[in-house]
């Protein structure tokens, strides 16, 4: 091409062959570099054999493009003209393609895109909820060429823009269009282009430099790299562009050598566009003269700032100077240099072609245009989004990223790469644009997003962006070398339970510091994860120093294994899993009984928080630790063993009382006693063990394992008077003039909350803790054949369960308003009641008891539906009007949760309660207003799990022990480590594969459906050691751990030295 | 020739000057490391930061390597200047605990602790060296290399130099590696005796100062700095 209207006339004839084209299959293959990780080369071979087997070679086109954006369902393909999406292809999937698709005109359904909620199946990209909110201006682009072709893009009206300022524009317009576009720079600090280009053609010097910053390296973003492989004529368009009306002289494109996809296809364009006459001297005879030439960066995070990008394309070290001067006026080789990220230049063309105004209306006040970010971490739809600015965090995370994998909780969301900030939950409405992010102490970055959930801790976050930053600081600055060294070093103690509160200001003094004192983007920027973390989760941060707790169960010097970290009463899982997988069930047992008087019992019941965190369920299945607790317990009462505990010598400090038998005051009884304390525990029910006892059905927990583990507390000298109730029998005055000096009150909450609809007080409308009690006491309960059970917690499936077995109903449905994923039950219970016949109506709410003579006589429900995402994250439940429906019933248990019944003590003993009826105590400690009552339990949490009840009596008694010892009462913190480490086992190959956790025995439905049977029959002695030899043994990899190992080590090769001697 | 603002001090500059230069031709006085007047600015150790800019828009530049411009406004001794120059002192300080420049200079700057742990390092990386070979010695025997925690200062490829005459500028220079404070634990404490010039104790007993010359807290005096903390130090007779 020799003149502009050689350029004209081929790029009208190149768009006029592509729409002539429409009517030939074309098959767009996504082969950018992730596309090519994920087997899309293999997907290409195996459709262009198969369209050459059949023949068909005339009718069909196939073609390699850039990156389509969509990561998740790499490798994937479009097919045009109709632009059918096909995703997570295989070889095998071709000739399906070929046949069904390319030749029969139909669309092959298993290799469409599927909603995961409606199911439903979408045939077009737009159609897929991932690409619907987006406005892919640059992106769109990649599937529709072949990167590697300059008539491709041609065909779109490519160069067409570069035609219209040449053939029509004056430089100086050409800037003033920029800048009423109102682009800003992509790379991340967002400076106004226009004003860029116009201080550069303003500067002094007689040669200008245009440059393409392509040193993308932020860990996960990679959006330079899919326009650079996907779309290379882009950018040089917008470089010629810029030279045009800059007047430059020549460009250069600085691209890091690991990409080497897009240094070869952006060689491929640079050689065409130079054959077509579109760079070189006196381009196409308009006098306009320019070239550009590229340099590959040898990977420094450093050289993406731009002073540091210059010194490297002049083969100096790359490390940063001082601005000013500003590049515009004095930088590469001391001349005025225009340096643009890759994404800003690709975005030119669009403002020249389509015009500024039609730029400027797209986006925000201050922020035009689109952004392509790359979304990435614990979000369902990994991928490159490419979106409006202004669009909020919200919008990208739930309906184009679809939201947290695995039903998790969002937590926060780190944009702008490792130097950008976290944004936490309470900011998602935000709109991201420049200046939004950057007033929540973000940045925009060059469009990096990582979403982390509830299993991410922030501190460990911060810890590994220090890492990052501090290995690629150049190392010029002080501040920026020593002082990201030196908040990695706190962040570190900080996550290693070393820090102190001083240490926690001096890291934020640091920090400030740090951003303000360093010279380049790179310094000022690093303190950003460690200030936005300190900012927005300075309770992480508490915790960690003050409670040595790590929430997310990351920090490994802190928690040792998860799942002895996240038990609320320490218990050493690990060890006792390490000790089972040897065979060693009396060791197992003693660890056990250790730290929890209620083993046996917790065994059954326990809600397991240790399997929540189990390393083994990430990508697989949690260690089934209650289970296995459950095996030891239960051998060891085979057995006999531990069914005692030591009575300890009367230490002669006086005398406790405690209210109420349940789990916490039985606990704390019983460490009080081996303290040496005379405690007696008043309980007004018949019989001890509180809720346990009235409140959790026999098939559940047998009454003789409740009894096995109240026997073995009471005799640690332990004395439970049973059928007295303090505030009735006894009074507080009468417990003080007998010399009890400290009192622990743990009454529970045994108190059913009501529905508050109308013609609730019906007659046949039973609270479901009365029902529970009446038939775990074997007390008369009339219950009618037609049963309805509203609520979805443990208790309403207790209830139903139970009533089932009195024999007396006909049917029990439960009622829940949510649907089975939201269900608080532990799920084997739902699954169990399902088994027996029980029928659950999901999504659905009462409205009123219809009662005929005062009697129950049918319930009125209203359906619910699932509505949109509330800010805790979760979907709320929203009516359907006009879907009432009544359902006919003679008995309707309401299990919707339970609060304390304290009204016997309020006035009297002058102690706090709360709106929800719970007791107000120092959380801390325990102790209430009245500093010898100390209280804990369902009293004070409100329905709480047992092990949370344990706990709490754990704490009262260390709290007790110190009050009436006349010490300061506090609570005190330790790391999370085990008494001792096992030896781990070794898994032989062939078990490596089968590692699957085995499924607990249950009695067959006939056996328990009218009786008040065990269910769970408990793991055999195989299945057991099976399952434990599966553990992972987290609690090896801590220091201590591993100086155990090594220690391990070091004496086998002793003994192995004596035995050959 | 622009005028500039310093301190609230109007100043009329020649063209290509710095704002150190300004502010030592005015007698103002900034602390510098890594400066030399014999050689290029390099504004590495962050130490003569200003604050740049009028009202709430202000910012930290390096006064070594800022050019003055028209109109520039610049405070030298703010309070933002001054609290970072003494975080920044501490992390010297812990980087290089025994080089005397470092304790003098934080001594000068009220510095007296560091909150950080010591490193030991030989080198705080300021560049001199690499400089006064290049530009005084001509010779670029010596540069930076690698980056992060693993930067350093060394010959090409770790090579013994073919172009280094031995000239010893780069240790003539160095602020960290020569003249050593052995006070009783210069990483905990800056007794400062040195750069006030108050009489130490051990010239009681000798013709010299002792701590830097390797008689590790003989003379007594510096630990007076610590008196809670219980040494074994025993002064000579």
């Amino acid at each position: 091409m020799k003149t502009i209207k050689d350029l004209k006339n081929h790029i009208a004839s190149k768009v006029k062959e592509r729409k002539a084209e429409k009517k030939k299959a074309r098959v767009v293959i996504s082969a950018g570099t992730c596309g090519q990780a994920r087997g899309s080369l293999k997907v290409e071979q195996a459709l262009r054999e198969e369209v050459q087997k059949q023949g068909v070679e005339q009718k069909v086109e196939i073609k390699l493009s850039g990156c389509h954006g969509f990561c998740e369902a790499e490798p994937n393909l479009v097919i045009q003209p109709e632009g059918i999406f096909y995703q997570k292809l295989k070889p095998e999937d071709a000739a399906a393609i070929v046949s069904e698709t390319l030749l029969g005109n139909r669309v092959v359904e298993r290799l469409l895109y599927t909603d995961r909620d409606t199911k439903e199946k979408a045939v077009n990209e737009e159609d897929i909820p991932y690409y619907k909110k987006q406005l892919p201006l640059l992106l769109g682009s990649n599937s529709l060429i072949d990167p590697t072709s300059i008539d491709d893009y041609f065909s779109l009206g490519g160069y067409s823009g570069f035609l219209k300022v040449l053939d029509k524009m004056a430089p100086e317009e050409v800037i003033k269009e920029v800048k009423k576009s109102g682009l800003r720079g992509r790379g991340g600090a967002g400076f106004p282009a226009g004003y860029k280009w116009e201080f550069c053609k303003k500067a002094k010097g007689d040669v200008r430099y245009i440059v393409c910053n392509a040193d993308e390296g932020d860990p996960g973003a990679y959006m330079d790299r899919s326009l650079l492989e996907g779309n290379p004529h882009a950018v040089i368009e917008g470089m010629l562009i810029g030279a045009y009306a800059m007047g430059g002289y020549e460009g250069w494109i600085y691209v890091r050598h690991e990409y080497p996809l897009a240094v070869k296809h952006v060689n491929i364009a640079l050689e065409q566009a130079r054959d077509r006459g579109l760079l070189g001297e006196n381009i196409l005879g308009s006098g306009f003269s320019f070239d550009i030439k590229l340099a590959t960066g040898a990977g420094a995070f450093v050289c993406g700032e731009e002073t540091a990008l210059l010194a490297s394309i002049e083969g100096r070290r790359g490390m940063p100077r001082q601005r000013p001067p500003f590049p515009v006026r004095k930088g590469l080789w001391g001349k005025p240099t225009n340096i643009n990220n890759v994404e800003t230049w690709a975005n030119v063309p669009l403002i020249i072609k389509n015009g500024a105004g039609w730029f400027a209306r797209i986006g925000t006040e201050g922020s035009k245009g689109t952004k392509i970010f790359s979304l990435v971490g614990k979000i369902r739809n990994t991928g490159l989004v490419e979106v409006p600015m202004g669009i909020t965090l919200r919008e990208i995370v739930y309906d184009i990223g679809g939201g947290i994998p695995d039903d998790g909780k969002f937590k926060a969301i780190q944009t702008g790469g490792p130097s950008g900030g976290c944004i936490p939950e309470s900011l998602l409405d935000l709109p991201v644009d420049y200046d939004s992010l950057a007033q929540a102490g973000s940045i925009m970055g060059s469009g990096g997003m990582i979403v982390m959930d509830e299993r991410t801790c922030m501190v460990d976050v911060a810890r590994y962006f220090l890492n990052f930053l501090q290995d690629e600081s150049c190392g010029k600055c002080l501040s920026c070398r020593k002082g990201i060294q030196k908040m990695l070093e706190i962040v570190t103690d900080i996550t290693e339970g070393k820090a102190t509160m001083e240490d926690l200001a001096t890291l934020q003094e640091l920090a400030e510091v740090v951003k303000d004192t360093t010279l380049c983007g790179l310094g000022q920027t690093a303190p950003n994860p460690v200030l936005a973390t300190l900012r927005y989760f300075r309770d992480e941060y508490l915790d960690h120093v003050n409670k040595k707790k790590c929430e997310a169960a990351v920090c490994k010097e802190l928690i040792s294994s998860p799942c002895q970290h996240t038990c609320p009463i320490d218990t050493e899982a690990a060890v006792y899993i390490g000790l089972i997988a040897g065979g060693r069930y009396e060791e197992a047992l003693e660890v056990i009984k250790k730290d929890n008087p209620f083993a046996s019992v917790l065994a059954r019941v326990c809600n397991h928080p240790c399997e929540t965190r189990c390393r083994a369920g990430e990508g697989g299945e949690p260690i089934k630790i209650r289970n296995l607790k459950r095996f030891i317990t239960d051998w060891g009462l085979n057995k006999g063993l531990k069914l005692k505990a030591e009575p300890a010598a009367k230490n002669g400090k006086g005398k406790v009382g405690i209210i109420g038998s349940g789990p916490a005051g039985l606990t704390c009884a019983f460490y009080l006693a081996q303290e040496g304390y005379e405690v007696t525990v008043f309980e007004k029910h018949p019989v001890a063990g509180g809720m346990l006892a009235v409140g959790v059905p026999e098939f559940r927990l047998p009454r003789d394992i409740l009894k096995a583990d109240i026997d073995y507390i009471k005799s640690a000298g332990v004395e439970i008077r049973t059928g007295c109730a303090v505030g009735k029998d006894l009074t507080m005055d009468d417990l003080s003039a007998q010399g009890y000096k400290a009192i622990f009150v743990a009454t529970g909450a045994h108190k059913s909350l009501t529905l508050g609809v109308p013609g609730e007080e019906a007659q046949g409308v039973l609270p479901g803790m009365r029902v529970l009690t009446a038939i775990n006491l074997g007390e008369r309960i009339e219950i009618g054949k037609r049963v309805g059970v509203i609520g979805g917690g443990n208790s309403a499936v207790d209830a139903a369960r139970a009533v089932l077995r009195t024999g007396m109903p006909e049917s029990v449905t439960i009622f829940y308003r949510r649907t089975i994923n939201e269900m608080p039950a532990y799920k084997e219970e739902v699954d169990a009641s399902l088994e027996e016949g029980i029928k659950i109506e999901y999504l659905t709410a009462p409205k009123a008891v219809v009662a005929k003579d005062g009697k129950l006589s049918a319930c009125e429900f209203i359906r619910m539906e699932m509505g949109a995402v509330d800010e805790s994250g979760r979907r709320r439940p929203v009516p359907i009007e006009g879907s009432e429906f009544a359902v006919e019933l003679d008995t309707l248990i309401v299990a919707i949760g339970e609060q304390p019944d304290a009204s016997f003590a309020g006035k009297v003993w002058g102690l706090e309660f709360s709106r929800r009826g719970t007791l107000v105590v120092d959380s801390e400690t325990l102790v209430s207003d009245r500093k010898e009552i100390f209280a804990g339990g369902d009293l004070v949490t409100g329905s709480n799990t047992v092990v949370d009840a344990v706990a709490a009596g754990k704490i009262a008694a260390e709290s007790i022990d110190q009050f009436l010892s006349g010490e300061p009462v506090k609570r005190e913190y330790r790391l999370t480590r085990p008494s001792r480490y096992v030896q781990p086992v070794e898994l032989g190959e062939e078990e490596l594969p089968k590692a699957e956790p085995p499924s607990m025995p249950h009695l067959p439905v006939a056996e328990r459906k009218h009786n008040f049977k065990e269910v769970e029959l408990g793991l055999t002695e195989e299945m057991a050691v099976r399952e434990a030899r599966r553990c992972l043994r987290c609690d090896l990899e801590t220091q201590d751990g591993k100086d155990f190992l090594e220690k391990l080590k070091q004496d086998s090769a002793v003994a192995q030295e004596v035995m050959d001697a | 020739m622009p005028n500039i603002r310093i301190d609230g001090i109007d100043f009329e500059a020649e063209e290509g000057w710095t704002v150190l230069e300004v502010a030592r031709i005015l007698g103002l006085d900034i602390p510098t490391l890594c400066y030399d007047e014999g050689l290029s600015a390099w504004g590495g150790c962050r130490l003569c930061v200003v604050e740049i800019g009028e009202g709430d828009d202000t910012r930290l530049a390096s006064s070594c390597t800022y050019p003055v411009q028209e109109g520039l406004v610049v405070r030298t001794a703010s309070k933002r200047v001054v609290r970072a120059r003494q975080v920044l002192m501490e992390l010297l300080l812990a980087s290089c605990p025994t080089s005397k420049v470092i304790q003098d200079l934080a001594a000068k700057m009220g510095v007296q602790r560091t909150r950080f742990k010591a490193d030991w390092e030989d080198c705080v990386y300021c560049g001199l060296c690499v400089r006064i070979c290049e530009e005084q010695m001509m010779a670029k025997a010596i540069g930076f290399a690698d980056r992060g925690g693993k930067l350093k200062i060394t010959t090409p490829f770790d090579k013994t130099s073919d172009v280094c005459r031995t000239c010893g500028g780069c240790i003539y220079i160095c602020p960290a590696c020569q003249l050593r404070c052995e006070g009783s634990d210069p990483s905990e404490v800056v007794c400062g005796r040195c750069y006030n010039a108050v009489q130490p104790t051990c010239l009681d007993h000798y013709e010299d100062y002792k701590c830097y010359m390797g008689l590790k807290g003989d003379c007594g005096t510096c630990i007076t700095e610590k008196p809670e903390k219980e040494t074994s130090v025993k002064i000579k007779k």
